[in-house]
């Protein structure tokens, strides 16, 4: 199956020691975190969700959030997201 | 309603991120929405909220409430209404058994044979179960039991058995009951116009209420004896008589004006209070009246209120010769109801005196029709 990613991550010449495998998140106009490779919920608040990736933990920042989707592997948040950092 | 199938679940406990952690391992869940630290919302599959639920209740945290919505939730809630699927379960067995006979019959296109009769005779011959009703049977039947029939067909439409009659065209006089024309005055007869039919009377011939006239056959050049309707038009002299009766002396009794009014209460039938007025009267007649006191049916009192009217006799002594014209216009009046016809052929009346009564006997003299056309 065709995966955006894994062919973006194909096509870019990158040195070989960089680990690429671990998480995808891609944010959506500041309004939709779309995160793939998520280990598990960390906090779940409207304004703070956190999540543990590989290695680290995700910190996302924002007002009135929803945690659209959450699956196995990937998650969806829906609303204004201000801020996403890695710890 | 909703095509997507989900179930809204309202949870509350401590260290929900654990718990959703762990469910997501297994289902997917939307929407997830924590409104405090200990009460969060979140949405799954229909298909999957017997698993959750049963997965959030092993892990002590408590579940606030579940509902659901789209089509496989209420599809679900028809089944697991039992009632109604027994009802439904019913009414298909109840249809099946009933559709297997025929409910009702339609006679179609028939004219002077009774529907009733046919539907009568094809209910009492022929088995009302479907599979068993062979429509050629029922047609050769109805042809061979009633003799006007020229043509039927026969369908089953639904639970409905549908006979189209034809019936055979046959000459007017053919047709009727076949029962005799008789006189329905006694009268003399003075004309004579006969229809079809044998004539069993002539002009001049006294004939009495219910004497046969007409016979409803004829007999044809070779001797044999043909059913047909009787008709004729016969008039006849009818002696149309009216009486009255006057007596030289008779008692009238007439009320006085003077009443008394005796009073009681009752219940159930029984009496409960009375009161009475002492009757001075040697003649009386009563009149009672019943009122309801209450309107409830637990203590249905009733007033009941006997009336007792003086009466007084009084002998009338009356001389027939100066009543006479007032009681012969009576006898008159009672013979002119009689009369049927305005064609008035005589009039006059009789006096008989016996005992102190004189009977005054009025007669007019009609020619009027004493049979009509059978119909």
């Amino acid at each position: 199956m065709f995966n955006f990613l894994n062919e973006l991550k194909k096509n870019l010449k990158i040195p070989q020691e960089l680990d690429l495998n671990g998480f995808n998140i891609i944010n959506i106009a500041g309004n939709l975190l779309y995160v793939e490779g998520h280990l598990g919920l960390v906090t779940l608040s409207k304004e703070l969700i956190s999540f543990k990736v590989k290695k680290s933990v995700i910190i996302v920042e924002g007002k009135d959030m929803v945690l659209n989707e959450l699956s196995d592997s990937t998650l969806k948040i829906c609303g204004k997201i201000k801020k996403v950092e890695q710890i | 309603m909703k095509l997507r199938n989900i179930s809204k679940f309202h949870i509350h406990g401590l260290n929900q991120e654990k718990l959703l952690n762990e469910m997501c391992k297994n289902f997917t869940l939307f929407d997830i929405e924590r409104i405090s630290k200990s009460d969060t919302f979140f949405e799954c599959s229909y298909f999957d909220y017997r698993k959750i639920e049963k997965f959030i209740k092993s892990h002590g945290v408590i579940i606030e409430s579940v509902s659901h919505e789209g089509f496989a939730h209420k599809l679900m809630k028809i089944f697991s209404s039992y009632g109604l699927v027994f009802a439904i379960f019913i009414s298909i067995i109840l249809y099946f058994f009933q559709n297997q006979y025929v409910l009702q019959y339609e006679v179609v296109g028939v004219d002077k044979l009774s529907e009733k009769e046919i539907v009568e005779f094809v209910k009492d011959e022929f088995s009302s179960k479907k599979t068993e009703i062979e429509t050629s049977k029922i047609e050769n039947a109805l042809i061979k039991k009633f003799s006007c029939i020229s043509f039927v067909s026969c369908i089953i439409k639904g639970q409905t058995l549908v006979l189209n009659i034809k019936e055979k065209l046959l000459p007017s006089e053919m047709y009727g009951t076949f029962a005799p024309l008789t006189a329905n005055k006694s009268g003399k007869i003075t004309k004579i116009e006969l229809i079809s039919g044998t004539l069993k009377v002539k002009v001049g011939d006294i004939v009495q209420e219910g004497d046969v006239l007409v016979e409803p056959f004829t007999l044809d050049a070779s001797g044999e004896l043909k059913k047909v309707e009787a008709r004729a038009e016969i008039l006849a002299e009818v002696y149309n008589e009216g009486v009255s009766e006057h007596y030289e002396t008779f008692v009238q009794v007439s009320r006085t004006g003077e009443k008394r009014v005796q009073s009681e209460v009752m219940l159930f039938g029984l009496s409960i209070y009375n009161f009475k007025q002492e009757i001075p009267f040697s003649l009386f007649e009563t009149e009672c009246e019943y009122t309801n006191l209450s309107k409830n049916l637990f203590m249905p009192f009733k007033l009941k209120k006997t009336v007792f009217y003086e009466l007084v006799e009084e002998t009338i002594v009356s001389d027939f010769e100066e009543v006479k014209d007032e009681f012969v216009n009576k006898a008159k009046i009672d013979a002119e109801k009689k009369c049927e016809s305005q064609n008035i052929l005589d009039e006059f009346y009789t006096l008989r005196h016996i005992g102190g009564v004189t009977f005054v006997n009025y007669c007019i003299v009609t020619e009027e029709k004493i049979c009509g056309e059978n119909k």
